[in-house]
């Protein structure tokens, strides 16, 4: 075997240093070029095979609109009215003026917060009660888990039934001797509060089982050793079980504030925005009302691009905070 | 990477899927890919229909009506597409268009924007000569929507018995004996109107539709033709009274504010379950009440400040065809013989208590009496010229731009619930009038 063959396959010979002798310098220098283009060769093909479909969906699917998107943004574009013309910065000065969505920014604010705290908090009580063994408790995490896997659209069916001014819960407050039960969807101070507990009623199971999860992995004798030391069961909870809870808690947050932020469906089906202007229409419901019911295209657009920077900016916020407390063992 | 780049690269992504399909909803595409033959049988013509299902109607009134066609053109195969809410059918005709899906024929969806986008198919004067009013709801002089039919909006439905039981012994005529029997109902322990809302928000402003239709229009007939043209606006002192007077029956209890998150469907049941003495509805509610065989049920004209009997009314909610329509001639065929046939229509008066605008049709001489008195006080305003156009329900030229429907149900809303003012309400309008109209 020519040293030359040896250099081109890469052999254990070549890639042991073989100590400062002129005559191997220049064979090693025209190697180690070869070996790099090899090695990228190799990740081209494996990028290629199994990286580049995933990225390319992704392209495809998520980034080409929202370039789009921008580009929409900076013009007047309306399928009903066209041609379609530049406008610069037009739709996001307008947004600065525009009532209804300064409206629509506060109500997704405020659904967040309550989506991402109470499911966060119910959840983990919820979890603590429900980490033991047994059918029961098996049981139980099922039951929480349903509304989980529930259509939003059934589940804002459901309850906009139940929530009806005549419906069952009303029923049931009047024969409790409640005269005047609540207009839980009708009345423009409550109909955002109501559909928030409708979502976080069916986040709640998410969050359940990411803490019981969480609550599973956190060793025993960390415990263990804590009880021996004097610690009661708050002390536990607070030294151990908390601090490695981080990373679900990183987990449910960052999901919620996701699904919150991008709350459309029911908002649709159980208010439709209202009652009222914009009492509960969403960030998301106001982008498309106006895209599809005005067909201002344009101007939603620029809704949505700031809608994005928000989310960016929040999320990165979220992210910072939380991970900053995640500790491994 | 580093940590922080790579949280920033996470948190980029997770924001992208949030708003991606936002975003991505914001994407035009104009492509219309129409229907082809997809049967296998040789000559067959494949359309798209949009229809939409309310209590009256429902899917086996459109598959009957369908089948009827079908059997007199057995080389047209339809598919039949439903609008995920009745009151939502022209934003759902909308998004298909948006995704390429435009369908080919569609009922009661309203032609404005489709029409100035040139998607629909302008009908011709020889193809509308069946029609009484072949001449409505002009776009650009051209007409698009084949003016079946007349709707009432609204008269008022009201309950017989809770009438007499508040002693009331005629119905109301002037907007003060309107007032004297809420009242009365009130005091009787009766709410005087039954309103709804929820995801049918035209439940809501009904009554603010009729009040403006006959105030406003009563006086200015072509008063929405001015405010496209920007002569006069919703804060002007006349509007702004008419909201006031809806306002003041909400301020008076004579409204529940609760009903405003009730659908459609459950506002029609709350009205025959008793919840209230009065239901304004499109005269569409008198053939469900016909069908429930309620004689206690009776019909009269939202009355006029003097009593004139304005009745508001719009024809029209007929079919429209795509003009990219693969195989057009046979949606035309499929449309004119859908609008145009008896039986179709005697089914749609019976189904959906509809006046069809054809020429020399009459209605069945076994429609219910809830029917027939409503129907008598739509000829009776006929004859005496006393028709003004439905405000909200125009869909023409001199129609609300797209988009501005549901913010006239949202303003019936606000002042319903008493969250605006009468004054706040009209300026919301305006501003939303300026947003549509940018």
């Amino acid at each position: 075997m020519t040293p030359h063959t040896q250099t081109r396959r890469g052999s254990p010979a070549a890639r042991v240093p073989q100590g400062p002798t002129t005559s191997t310098r220049p064979r090693e220098r025209t190697a180690a070029p070869r070996r790099r283009i090899a090695a990228l060769r190799s990740g081209l093909a494996h990028f290629a095979v199994f990286g580049a479909p995933g990225i390319l969906i992704y392209a495809w699917l998520v980034l080409v609109p929202i370039a789009l998107s921008v580009h929409y943004s900076l013009t007047n574009a309306n399928p009903f009215n066209p041609p379609r013309r530049w406008v610069g910065l037009h739709n996001y000065r307008m947004l600065l003026h525009d009532e209804q969505f300064h409206t629509a920014l506060r109500v997704t604010v405020v659904l967040t917060l309550i989506v991402v705290v109470v499911p966060n908090v119910a959840g983990l009580l919820i979890a603590l009660l429900l980490d033991k063994r047994g059918r029961f408790y098996n049981a139980m995490r099922s039951v929480f888990f349903t509304p989980m896997i529930l259509s939003s659209v059934v589940v804002s069916v459901i309850w906009t039934r139940l929530l009806d001014v005549d419906g069952p819960l009303n029923r049931a407050l009047r024969e409790l001797g409640v005269r005047h039960p609540p207009a839980w969807l009708s009345d423009p101070d409550l109909a955002l509060y109501s559909v928030a507990s409708v979502i976080s009623w069916q986040m709640l199971g998410f969050c359940v089982v990411v803490y019981l999860a969480g609550l599973q992995s956190v060793p025993g004798e960390l415990h263990e050793a804590a009880a021996i030391d004097g610690a009661g069961p708050v002390r536990r909870f607070r030294a151990v079980t908390w601090p490695l809870l981080a990373p679900a808690v990183t987990i449910n947050t960052v999901v919620l504030l996701i699904s919150a932020f991008k709350t459309y469906d029911h908002i649709k089906v159980i208010t439709n925005g209202g009652p009222g202007a914009g009492t509960t229409a969403t960030l998301a419901f106001d982008v498309l009302a106006t895209g599809f019911d005005s067909n201002h295209i344009g101007y939603a657009s620029a809704m949505a691009v700031v809608m994005l920077a928000i989310a960016c900016l929040a999320t990165a916020i979220a992210l910072r905070i939380l991970r900053a407390r995640e500790i491994d063992l | 990477m580093t940590t922080l780049a790579r949280r920033s690269v996470l948190a980029i992504a997770a924001a992208a899927l949030v708003a991606g399909p936002a975003l991505a909803g914001c994407s035009t595409t104009n492509t219309n890919d129409g229907s082809s033959d997809g049967s296998g049988k040789a000559g067959t013509k494949t359309i798209s229909f949009l229809t939409f299902e309310t209590p009256n109607l429902t899917a086996a009134y459109w598959d009957a009506a369908i089948k009827r066609v079908t059997d007199r053109y057995p080389d047209i195969k339809v598919n039949k597409l439903v609008a995920p809410s009745a009151d939502g059918r022209t934003n759902y005709a909308k998004q298909l268009r948006q995704s390429g899906q435009f369908p080919d024929v569609m009922v009661g969806v309203s032609p404005a924007g489709f029409a100035e986008a040139g998607d629909l198919y302008p009908w011709s004067p020889e193809e509308l000569k069946d029609f009484v009013f072949p001449t409505a709801n002009p776009i650009r002089g051209k007409y698009y929507q084949l003016p079946a039919n007349t709707q009432t909006i609204p008269p008022v439905y009201y309950n017989k018995t809770m009438f007499a039981e508040a002693g009331i012994t005629t119905t109301p005529t002037t907007w003060d004996e309107m007032l004297g029997a809420c009242a009365r109902l009130k005091t009787a322990g009766h709410t005087p109107f039954v309103v709804g809302g929820g995801k049918d928000g035209f439940a809501s402003s009904m009554i603010l539709s009729g009040i403006v239709s006959i105030d406003v229009y009563g006086r200015t007939p072509d008063w929405m033709t001015q405010r496209r043209a920007g002569k006069v606006k919703f804060s002007d002192p006349d509007f702004t009274a008419a909201l006031a007077k809806f306002a003041d029956l909400a301020d008076k209890g004579y409204i529940a504010k609760s009903d405003v998150s009730r659908d459609y469907a459950g506002t029609e049941q709350a009205f025959l379950d008793g919840k209230g003495a009065m239901y304004p509805m499109g005269n569409w509610f008198a053939a469900s009440a016909d069908a429930k065989h309620r004689q206690d049920i009776g019909v009269f004209n939202l009355p006029s400040p003097d009593g004139r009997p304005i009745v508001p009314a719009y024809t029209g909610g007929g079919i429209v065809v795509s003009s990219k329509a693969a195989n057009l001639d046979a949606a035309k065929r499929f449309a004119l013989a859908f609008q145009l046939d008896k039986t179709q229509l005697d089914d749609s008066v019976k189904a959906d208590g509809l006046i069809p605008a054809v020429k020399g049709y009459t209605p069945p001489a076994d429609t219910g009496p809830v029917f027939n008195a409503g129907y008598a006080l739509y000829q009776q305003a006929v004859s005496n010229s006393t028709v003004v156009h439905a405000f909200r329900w125009e869909t023409a030229d001199d129609g609300l731009l797209p988009g501005m429907t549901d913010k006239v149900d949202a303003a019936a809303q606000d002042l319903i619930t008493g969250r605006k003012s009468p004054a706040q309400a009209a300026k919301y309008l305006d501003d939303e009038w300026a947003k549509a109209a940018s």
